[in-house]
């Protein structure tokens, strides 16, 4: 029959494509294969104000200070800066010598196409441009207000239509060629802390002027790495940086870092070539790591329990030399009130809301039981977290509840109206919701959930209109103020506190607090907003996350780190190893 | 009316389709969705910043100058750079079509000849148990729903068998190929079935039609009847189908470009809703529309050449 | 390619004779004699009976409820498991049967309204008024289908409603197209030209004499856009836009996205199962019913 013969050799032809369509890996090559989990947004400083969008940044770009890689609690080197600055008594003035022989990296917008040395006054442009209304940079915010004389300039240049970077603004100088000041508006010890954020990495005015708006997929920095294009793709490969300068890796370490010191005095960056993965679902993530095909992960949630038993990893996952890593985040989960409205101007309510919430049991269902339960805004780690304060309104207790709302002037919810409770639509978001939604039916509280796309939730939140809402924040920076701030009144929406909480006097200490140099009465003032904060239930505190990652047994050097986004500089790969492990797979 | 005025007076109704098009458009993205400020600024946004952004963006003008800047941007295909990644739109769409192309034709071509063979074979033994069992594997494979597909053969077939790349691209041919294999055969397995149906159908009008029976009468067998005659007839309505879904072929495919992280245009797309990037959005809805007025055009063209029954109307 | 699904059972475009009662009978007698077709039927009964307890609240009304672990596998307690709540997937399931008879009914019937309004009245018309209703569904069709959706969503927010009418207002472009037609071929044909004679006015002849003879059209549409209406609501869930604060299949399969890794398959597999069994049995009921109704394809 000739049409069985077609459809005998169509079932060949399909059968022989079958097989043999994976690809195998070469051990050999000394390559990261990283994933980002989230879409890069492009590689302007001033934008990427995303995490994952930082972290690319980092590989390119560098600023003025770093955080050390080897060091708990976090500390601040000089990374651009020859040393940390000279600072004044009053604390305004911040003198930097910056490193000399640093080089841009050699692209077709400087003469001949090689990479000129950096100067002081391109810290001085990268800032003005960071501040430039016209760059509409979502960055702004780490100077506005910061600087003497940079938000004037901004304003005045706003309304025009070219901005002029000669002028001088009196705030950010440079004095000589390496020499660059900083005058402060007033003091804030944290500013050293935005020297050291990707918004403030140093660019050259030539790149910028020759890729005008596309600069954002030309990166063009000081960094251990280069991409010539950014092209939007799912697969971003750097190779490195052949100027890059003289940079070694770390000889000292803090305790907990000491058996990362193999590498010590290496010149960086370790391996020649990083693959960047966009792979923004956690299925095809999850089972390319366990293929190999991926040097570390963090476990998705779901993977999670058959992957680690009581903080151990599955003797599948461990008999191939998979290693598991568990460290604290530098982060805060909350269920927010919109203070709008004046519903939740009722403090008993508020209570009586927070000790239905059954943290222990979504610490089960939804963090595998890793995190940390939070007391107050302040996580652990930072300088005014107290360990011994025990929030009175945290840990289910249904009986106190009901009191409370009872008390609150709602005997078993009688006369609340529903309430609607905002999420972003991730299909963990939503199961989060809906067990909300069960905890606050045992109490009598009637929850509605509305699940919106992440752009529409944004806007719901910065236009104000929303009663309750979920929210997660990870550190700018390791300091209390930068978890103080979200209940900052002059912050509130569109700014980043979105219960629009504004108390006078919680306002007033913390314009104190974050005046003051770091010292234990600072210490103790942030410990005592937070417990004003925990004891107001300003908002429902959830928790303070863990990152679980599991790496690859070839993979070196590697450690969580929250704020460190340079780290793809310090990781090596044992090719030897990688060769032998895979055998295994 | 001569064919000439009909071809003229079809390719100029894209004009008043292209207007609605940019109509529905412009009530999308520039009145009801929510405003793309607040995501494009970030979490420390300040209302002074809001203000300059609507500025820069256009989004603070009158509706009737923005409904006028859509119509523009429809006609001159100047679509701008996107708001998030500063790209030329147009630029990030060529840089999407190649993957998408890479997906969507390979499973356009197999998907054809799998249908017709199957539809064939069927028709051949109308009424009889293959028909009947292909008829119903092909109803129930079409009956499980597109997620399941990806989400089991993902986890089944890339990760448990190791038979293929379990997410990723690479460019070029013939690079792409490992990464493409699976999606396309997981669509095709719940794209054979509607399509098979339809050709089998379009082969069984032809089979009951008089010439067959007078063939068949004057004792041509019926191999040579199926592709001499049938086929050939049958040729008209399944083209025509066949260029129909062509438009389809530029939007990728939205779910399987996610779950295989493949950067093609559905893959941008979905990007761009997720970053409010209207431009992105905008441009991908225009051009799409474009395709899908265009082809329409082309098929009812065709139909009129071919098929001279068909009055011109 | 979804899309294409949805568009491929185009009715012949033929003329066809005109339906009678005996049309119906015949109907009527080709299902209950052909086995297929008659277990089909009850299929879609049990599916619609379960849905209409499962609303009442006389069958699974505690499917909210705890019945043991989290994520159990599938065993003689709990059939199909628990999810990640410890809830019974087997109880979610059948609950999600009265989420997909809405979604379906609902959707088939707004789609059913605009399509046979619109589609009548141009093809009744002609004239300027067709010219404006085809040029609406033409701009409107050309909208690739998922950004019609989210647009409603835009609009209306998230919710139960916004899947209806999303689904509702973007499935009716098929059935007008093919109304418009018929309606077209019928209005000169003799008995509606003999309605006119004894003074029948518009509304009339519309309604009373030309869609009771199309009517098979109405019936095949609608149960196509009923079962595809269920398929899609799956990729609505996926996009964040499907139901919410109730059980559906499609929620149920978008869970599974992050737990077939883990191994957890059965709330993939409820989910498939319960919503494969009603779309093919809509499948079947569909072809039988073109193939009684359809004179041209009788006996193929």
């Amino acid at each position: 029959m000739k049409m069985r013969n077609i459809l005998l050799v169509l079932t060949l032809v399909a059968a022989s494509a079958l097989t043999g369509c994976a690809k195998k890996q070469d051990a050999s090559e000394r390559v990261l294969n990283i994933v980002s989990p989230a879409e890069i947004k492009g590689f302007d400083p001033a934008m990427a104000d995303d995490l994952y969008s930082g972290r690319e940044i980092a590989k390119i770009y560098e600023s003025l200070l770093a955080y050390h890689w080897l060091k708990v609690p976090y500390e601040l080197i000089p990374n651009l800066a020859e040393a940390m600055p000279e600072i004044s008594k009053d604390g305004i003035t911040y003198t930097f010598k910056i490193k000399k022989g640093v080089l841009f990296q050699d692209d077709a917008a400087f003469p001949n196409g090689k990479g000129r040395e950096i100067e002081a006054a391109d810290f001085v442009y990268s800032l003005k441009r960071l501040a430039d209304a016209k760059t509409t940079a979502n960055g702004w915010w780490v100077l506005d207000g910061k600087l003497v004389g940079l938000n004037e300039w901004r304003d005045k240049y706003a309304k025009q239509p070219t901005t002029n970077y000669d002028e001088e603004v009196a705030g950010l100088k440079a004095l000589d060629k390496y020499t660059l000041q900083f005058k402060l508006a007033k003091p804030f010890p944290q500013f050293l802390y935005t020297l050291a954020m990707g918004f403030t990495s140093v660019v050259s005015k030539e790149v910028v002027a020759k890729y005008g708006p596309e600069f954002i997929n030309h990166p063009v920095g000081t960094g251990p790495y280069i991409l010539p294009k950014f092209d939007q793709g799912k697969r971003i490969v750097y190779t490195k940086n052949p100027t890059f300068r003289e940079k070694f890796y770390p000889t000292d370490a803090s305790p907990e870092y000491k058996d990362l010191l193999a590498d010590a005095g290496k010149k960086l960056p370790l391996v020649d070539k990083l693959i960047v993965n966009v792979i923004v679902e956690s299925q095809p993530g999850w089972l390319k790591f366990n293929k190999g095909e991926i040097d570390y992960y963090s476990i998705p949630k779901d993977n999670f329990a058959t992957a680690v038993k009581d903080n151990k990893l599955s003797p599948e996952l461990s008999g191939k030399g998979i290693e598991l890593m568990i460290s604290p985040m530098l982060d805060l989960t909350y269920t927010g009130f919109n203070y709008e409205n004046k519903l939740f101007h009722n403090v008993k309510l508020r209570r009586a809301m927070s000790l239905a919430f059954d943290e222990k049991k979504s610490n089960e269902l939804f963090y595998n039981n890793t995190s940390f339960y939070a007391q107050g805004a302040i996580p652990p780690g930072i300088a005014g977290q107290n360990k011994d304060f025990k929030n009175p309104y945290k840990g289910l207790d249904l009986v106190a509840a009901k009191k409370m709302l009872a008390e609150a002037g709602y005997p078993e919810g009688k006369g609340l109206p529903e309430i609607v409770y905002d999420i972003p639509d991730s299909t963990t978001s939503r199961q989060m919701g809906e067990y909300f939604q069960k905890q606050m039916e045992q109490i009598g509280i009637k929850i509605k959930i509305s699940a919106s796309p992440w752009p529409e939730f944004q806007a719901k939140l910065k236009k104000r209109d929303v009663q309750m809402f979920g929210a997660a924040w990870g550190a700018d920076y390791p300091d209390a103020e930068n978890f103080l701030q979200l209940f900052y009144g002059p912050n509130s929406s569109p700014g980043s506190n979105s219960t629009n909480y504004n108390d006078p006097a919680f306002n007033k200490q913390f314009e104190v607090a974050t005046k003051m140099q770091d010292s234990p009465v600072r210490t103790g003032l942030y410990e005592k907003m937070n417990k004003t904060l925990a004891e107001d239930v300003v908002v429902i505190f959830n928790m303070h996350r863990q990152a679980y990652t599991v790496r690859h047994g070839w993979l070196k050097n590697y450690h969580n780190s929250d704020l460190n986004n340079d780290i793809y500089q310090y990781l090596n790969v044992d090719t030897a190893k990688k060769e032998e492990l895979l055998k295994k797979f | 009316m001569n064919m000439y005025s009909y071809i003229l007076r079809r390719l100029l109704y894209v004009i008043p389709v292209l207007l609605g098009v940019c109509f529905i458009i412009f009530i999308i993205f520039n009145v009801v969705a929510p405003d793309p400020a607040y995501v494009l600024l970030g979490r420390h946004a300040t209302i002074e910043q809001i203000n300059q952004l609507h500025k820069e963006l256009g989004t603070d003008l009158p509706f009737w100058n923005q409904y006028l800047n859509t119509v523009k941007t429809a006609f001159t295909f100047d679509f701008g750079s996107s708001w998030s990644s500063k790209q030329q739109i147009s630029e990030m769409i060529k840089a999407g079509a190649g993957p998408s192309l890479t997906l969507t034709v390979p499973l356009f071509i197999i998907t054809f000849i799998v249908s017709i063979s199957i539809a064939l074979l069927v028709s051949f033994y109308r009424g009889g148990f293959i028909d009947k069992f292909v008829l119903l594997l092909s109803i129930a494979m079409m009956s499980i729903s597109s997620l399941a597909y990806i989400l089991f053969g993902q986890w089944f077939f890339a990760y448990k068998l190791g038979w293929f790349e379990i997410a990723g691209y690479e460019p070029g041919f013939p690079n792409f190929i490992p990464y493409t294999v699976l999606p396309v055969l997981l669509y095709l397995a719940f794209s054979w079935g509607p399509d098979t149906r339809f050709y089998r159908s379009m082969i069984l009008d032809e089979v009951y039609q008089d010439y067959v029976r007078t063939a068949r009468a004057k004792g041509v067998g019926e191999l040579s009847i199926m592709f001499k005659h049938v086929l050939k007839n049958a040729m008209v309505p399944i083209l025509t189908y066949g260029i129909i879904q062509i438009p389809m072929l530029f939007l990728g495919l939205l779910l399987a470009e996610s779950f295989f992280g493949i950067p093609g245009l559905g893959n941008i797309t979905i990007k761009a809703l997720n970053t409010s990037d209207f431009p992105v959005i905008k441009a991908m809805t225009i051009l799409s529309a474009l395709a899908f007025i265009v082809f329409g055009v082309i098929t009812d063209v065709l139909y009129t050449i071919v098929d001279p029954r068909m009055k011109l109307k | 390619m979804t899309a294409v699904t949805t568009t491929t059972n185009i009715p012949g475009t033929n003329t066809r004779t005109k339906p009678s009662r005996s049309m119906w009978q015949h109907t009527f007698h080709t299902i209950t004699h052909d086995k297929l077709s008659c277990i089909a039927l009850l299929v879609v009964i049990f599916y619609f009976v379960l849905a209409l307890l499962t609303s009442t609240g006389l069958v699974a009304a505690n499917w909210g409820a705890e019945i043991g672990p989290a994520y159990s596998p599938p065993s003689a307690q709990f059939l199909f498991g628990t999810d990640i709540f410890g809830r019974s997937v087997f109880l979610k399931m059948i609950k999600a049967a009265e989420t997909a008879v809405a979604i379906g009914l609902v959707t088939s019937l707004i789609s059913l309204v605009i399509g046979t309004i619109l589609g009548a009245v141009a093809g009744y018309f002609g004239g300027i008024v067709d010219e404006i209703i085809v040029w609406f569904y033409t701009t409107f069709s050309s909208i690739p289908f998922f950004m019609l959706l989210i647009a409603i969503a835009f609009i209306m927010g998230k919710g139960t409603t916004t899947v209806f009418i999303s689904l509702g207002v973007t499935s009716w472009v098929g059935l007008c197209r093919i109304v418009r037609g018929e309606v077209m071929k019928h209005k000169d044909r003799e008995y509606s030209q003999a309605a006119s004679a004894i003074g029948a006015g518009h509304y009339r002849k519309i309604f009373k004499h030309i869609l009771p003879n199309i009517s098979h059209v109405l019936i095949i549409n609608f149960s196509q856009t009923f079962e595809s209406a269920i398929k899609s609501e799956v990729i609505l869930s996926y996009l964040g836009l499907g139901v919410q604060g109730r059980p559906s299949w499609g929620t149920m399969i978008d869970d599974s996205k992050l737990e077939l890794a883990r191994g957890v398959w059965w709330q993939l597999a409820a989910a498939t199962l319960a919503m494969f069994l009603i779309v093919l049995a809509f499948n079947i009921l569909g072809d039988a019913l073109r193939d009684a109704l359809d004179p041209k394809l009788k006996g193929k």
